[in-house]
């Protein structure tokens, strides 16, 4: 006699316990006498943590007033943003002159345009974008920024940047209304979709030969005014130096690791010799060398730019650290990776760059974007040496007359700032692991 | 041995290029600076009173001001100047290598540093003196009476060593905490952590004004130390040292003689003491020697004021300044008992 139900017995919902908050807070908070102590304990010190920063950053703070006295006459014990908030354009912009400063917007909003179609699906020739970036942008922004008189070199670089610009945004444009390359869509245009390759070809280079031509005789007449380094200050100047420093570090720290893994022992050492002196001696004593005593070496009267200085510095010193990332990926590839790669024929250039290196950067993203946000952080050092980042500039707050002695309000902002610039950045890391591992989650 | 060998040409190369280089530099400060089109003057990193960011990213304060002086009577002109702000550690290393023209900043004018650091210091344009601040409520009215007391005091400066001078020397057993920073030094002093804060006169008095009931605190009227601040310029160019040095003279001069920036135009034109008329550049040469303008002092004066014009902005009790009262204190002019004395102009 078998026991078989001809009908599904009801689905049950699930226990009040396992829905309801209470349920969850009983589970979680109050599971037993120690736990709600704990609970209750840790509530208070939250309590008072948030109530006195609400008291002294909101509640009693002053956002407006003239000088510092002001802020006490409203308020002895609340913050005094007044004062930050009159320093803002010297915290983003340093001492840029403020007529200009749409310039240092303008070159942000270039750099963010020229990226945009990395995240965009539909845009075809994301490589070729990448690739303008990191050649041409540098030179735009450079000339946006510092202005003056350009030289035959820069011309050719700023109009190449033009070009490049025009080009990547028109195909922006195409790969989302038409889901097609500029290349494909100007050929179409043209009704040469049947022509041979080598008159499609042709036609886009000619083509490419009158928007630089025109783009040259363009920029001839666009002239910015010449704005010096030392001017250069705040957010921006940690932006470009630690830009910069990461745009080169990681190329820097993938030659460095292919170098010290190599079976040519001149190179092997050389790469391990670099690697290792950089990675023993502190930033800060790099810095020093490189400012103080470097200038030493040189012939009298001969004054390098400082801020090259320390970028050339951070650029070292971070590559370094790149190496030793890099390193730990390769080593992590299995031996049979690179002879597959070699039975099939491909060479070192050809096992590197197609099989090992887009695996091996692949396992190492946390790690490169730990080390660029320690590369961010670590750029701070260079206002010991008397450029007015954006440390040196929130520190200097506390020193100009009305604001003498506001020092801790500053610092309380820069953290802030800092936090959602890491924050962002980590953020869009763990973004790119998950959709580069996609297929294989462990 | 083979190392050695293989070594001597570069040795031969660096001793050949460091001697060209001496050579290239036979050219004088002065030509370097008028053919660069602007002054290079290094301060150190901002500090109240004497080289200040405003919120429009403009530099001002006193040791500016002689930078902007200097710029003045060479150009004519006190924008044709790049300030330089050199952490302290680099300052010397920074005049010494060329990068700087000169330094003006709160440099300590001492035997060793004068005599060994392949520099010289020049008129001091300030005198300042190390002190302490403590609470008015505490009672005490002496450093005498610091008996076992908790001095603030930061870090890395002479102003330790004064301190611990000052108290083995007095028998006062007094207590140093030290601090990196002077804002987290007052704050901690602020909140009782200590009974007095030692520094700088100077400074301390910009700090009191900033502190939420200044009434509330006074500074002693013991000096522990001497601090004659002056601005300083590469050794062996003696030309360019006279520059600097006349121009700050030519500031107290000009107080003495009563010009100021306002009526600097009226006196040049109007004025019937000879004095004047030959620092103005009116009459005479004097400018012939420091290889200048005739109407250097006059451009100096015209753009940044005479010396008690400068202090009373950034010192005294200008909107700008620090509030350190200039009656009967060393900085005051000579004629009124100061150390603000100018050899004669003539």
């Amino acid at each position: 006699m078998a026991i078989i139900k001809a009908e599904k017995t009801p689905d049950r919902s699930a226990p009040v316990s396992e829905t309801s908050v209470m349920g969850w807070l009983h589970k979680n908070l109050f599971s037993s006498a120690f736990n709600t102590l704990l609970t209750l304990f840790t509530l208070y010190i939250i309590y008072l943590t948030a109530s006195g920063v609400y008291g002294w950053g909101l509640r009693d703070a002053t956002f407006a007033a003239e000088n510092r006295r002001e802020c006490y006459d409203y308020s002895l014990t609340g913050a005094c943003w007044a004062g930050v908030i009159d320093w803002l354009d010297n915290i983003f912009y340093g001492r840029y002159p403020r007529e200009e400063i749409w310039r240092i917007n303008f070159g942000g909003l270039l750099l963010a345009l020229w990226m945009a179609p990395l995240w965009m699906g539909r845009v075809k020739g994301k490589v070729l974008v990448g690739v303008t970036v990191v050649v041409f942008y540098p030179f735009l922004a450079g000339y946006l920024f510092s202005g003056g008189d350009k030289g035959f070199f820069m011309q050719v670089m700023v109009t190449g940047a033009i070009v490049a610009f025009a080009i990547n945004m028109a195909n922006m444009i195409t790969g989302l209304t038409k889901n097609m390359g500029l290349n494909a869509f100007i050929i179409q245009m043209l009704e040469q979709g049947k022509a041979p390759d080598k008159t499609q070809r042709n036609i886009l280079l000619l083509l490419l030969a009158i928007a630089f031509a025109a783009a040259f005789v363009w920029q001839v007449n666009w002239t910015v005014e010449g704005v010096s380094w030392t001017k250069w200050g705040g957010l921006f100047l940690t932006l470009v130096i630690s830009g910069i420093g990461i745009a080169s570090a990681l190329p820097g720290g993938i030659i460095l690791a292919l170098g010290r893994r190599s079976k040519l022992p001149i190179v092997r050492v050389l790469s391990t010799g670099f690697i290792e002196v950089f990675r023993s001696v502190p930033l800060i004593t790099v810095l020093f060398m490189a400012t103080t005593m470097f200038p030493l070496f040189m012939p009298e009267g001969f004054v390098l730019n400082k801020l090259v200085q320390v970028i050339i510095a951070v650029i070292l010193f971070n590559a370094c650290y790149m190496a030793e990332t890099v390193r730990a990926g390769l080593q992590a590839i299995p031996k049979g990776q690179f002879e597959g790669a070699h039975t099939i024929g491909l060479g070192y250039w050809g096992t590197m760059g197609l099989i090992i290196m887009p695996q091996a950067l692949k396992h190492m993203i946390p790690n490169i974007v730990g080390s660029f946000i320690g590369l961010l952080k670590d750029t701070t050092l260079v206002s010991i040496i008397g450029l007015f980042d954006i440390l040196g500039m929130l520190r200097s707050i506390s020193k100009d007359v009305p604001w003498l002695g506001l020092h801790k309000e500053p610092l309380v902002f820069g953290a802030i700032l800092f936090f959602i610039i890491c924050f962002s950045m980590s953020k869009y890391s763990r973004h790119l692991e998950v959709k580069l591992s996609a297929g294989h989650k462990h | 041995m083979k190392l050695k060998t293989s070594l001597a040409p570069i040795v031969a190369l660096a001793v050949v290029a460091a001697t060209s280089a001496t050579v290239a530099s036979a050219e004088s400060t002065l030509e370097i600076v008028k053919e660069r089109g602007h002054l290079r003057c290094q301060v150190g990193q901002p500090s109240p009173g004497y080289y200040n960011l405003d919120s429009e990213g403009n530099w001002y304060g006193l040791d500016v001001s002689v930078c902007q002086a200097v710029a003045a009577a060479v150009f004519g002109d006190k924008t044709a100047l790049e300030i330089q702000s050199v952490s302290s550690q680099a300052r010397f290393t920074a005049l010494a290598n060329g990068e700087s023209d000169m330094l003006s900043r709160t440099a300590t004018w001492t035997l060793t540093r004068d005599s060994q650091l392949g520099l010289d210091f020049l008129t001091p344009n300030f005198y300042d003196g190390q002190g302490f601040t403590v609470r008015k409520d505490s009672g005490i009215t002496s450093a005498m009476e610091l008996a076992g007391a908790k001095v603030c005091v930061t870090t890395g400066t002479t102003t330790e060593l004064n301190l611990t001078d000052f108290s083995r020397q007095n028998d006062l057993g007094i207590q140093a905490v030290t601090f990196e920073d002077y804002n987290v030094r007052d704050d901690t002093y602020l909140n009782g952590g200590c009974d007095a804060v030692t520094g700088d006169k100077s400074s301390m008095a910009g700090n009191i004004s900033s502190f939420p009931v200044p009434g509330d605190h006074m500074i002693l009227p013991e000096t522990l130390s001497k601090e004659p601040l002056a601005p300083a310029v590469r050794h062996g160019d003696n030309q360019w040292s006279d520059i600097v040095r006349w121009t700050v003279f030519a500031l107290i001069t000009a107080e003495e003689l009563g010009v100021t920036q306002a009526n600097v135009d009226d006196m040049r034109a109007n004025s019937k003491n000879p004095n004047v008329l030959r620092m103005l550049g009116a009459e005479g040469n004097l400018h012939e020697g420091l290889g200048l303008e005739p109407d250097w002092a006059y451009n100096v004066v015209k753009a940044v004021g005479n010396y008690g014009e400068i202090y009373e902005t950034y010192m005294g009790d200008g909107e700008l300044g620090i509030g350190i009262p200039r009656e009967g204190s060393l900085n005051a002019l000579w004629t009124n008992g100061g150390l603000m004395y100018s050899p004669p102009m003539r």
